[in-house]
């Protein structure tokens, strides 16, 4: 039956959008993670990558994190020789996430998500119909 | 008379398969580079009419021929990353594909009622 393939492809975009999800909230939570060594570098901010593969099983083309990559922008300094990071200058290097960015990223991973989820509820009660049709 | 069954088993099938590109498409709404894609509307495919090979011989594979195949929509908007899926006009399909597989389970059913009538089961 093709309608229950429509379900896995959108369980997968769904497992895609998750695991994006995943990747905000340990960036949101390391927003303030410095080095503990004098001049070391601190938490760096993750992107998640997604690609489309070919499901031969489903014979479409789903989705899936191809990789989660480092966001190479530079750190931003602050100055705060009392942090044990700070270099002989005094300043810290800060984790290079902008909370902005991230509530921004997960408001769109929401929204895919429950665009998603919509098929899916659309797909299943097309099967109940269709199952409905035996009685 | 036209087969109404087989009508019907076809637009089904159709359906099924508009679903699952909706599915696709809507899977990779974040993918760069991504296409969308769509179906043949169905009502030019039944204009269209399948063509089948004969069979003269028994020992003959059917050459089956797909309902429809999968083409590429035009994109009517495109992200700075390539992607040109718009969730919105997705989610319309979606509805489109729930209102018709609604017609069609109701005509089945009532066309199933014509029978049973005809047999003498039914009210």
């Amino acid at each position: 039956m093709d309608l229950t393939q429509a379900l896995s492809i959108s369980s997968r975009g769904m497992d895609a959008q998750t695991e994006r999800l995943r990747v905000i909230a340990e960036n949101l939570a390391n927003q303030d993670s410095t080095g503990s060594t004098p001049g070391s570098a601190p938490y760096q901010r993750k992107t998640v990558l997604f690609e489309n593969v070919l499901d031969r099983s489903l014979g479409a083309q789903s989705v899936r994190v191809k990789a989660v990559i480092p966001d190479k922008s530079a750190f931003p300094q602050k100055y705060d020789p009392s942090n044990p990071a700070a270099n002989p200058q005094g300043y810290v290097s800060m984790p290079n996430v902008n909370s902005f960015v991230e509530m921004m990223d997960m408001r769109e991973a929401e929204r895919s998500y429950s665009a998603n989820l919509n098929v899916m509820q659309a797909s299943r009660s097309m099967l109940t119909r269709v199952i409905d049709l035996l009685k | 008379m036209a087969d109404l069954f087989a009508l019907a088993e076809q637009r089904l099938e159709w359906i099924d398969q508009r679903q699952r590109a909706v599915a696709q498409n809507i899977a990779n709404a974040d993918t760069p580079k991504y296409q969308p894609r769509d179906l043949k509307p169905f009502d030019q495919l039944v204009a269209d009419q399948i063509v089948e090979p004969a069979t003269t011989n028994p020992m003959h594979l059917q050459g089956q021929v797909e309902l429809a195949s999968l083409r590429q929509e035009v994109p009517m908007e495109r992200s700075p990353d390539g992607n040109a899926v718009s969730v919105e006009g997705q989610l319309t399909k979606v509805a489109q594909n729930e209102t018709n597989a609604a017609l069609v389970g109701n005509l089945w059913k009532s066309y199933m009622g014509m029978y049973m009538t005809a047999l003498g089961h039914g009210g």
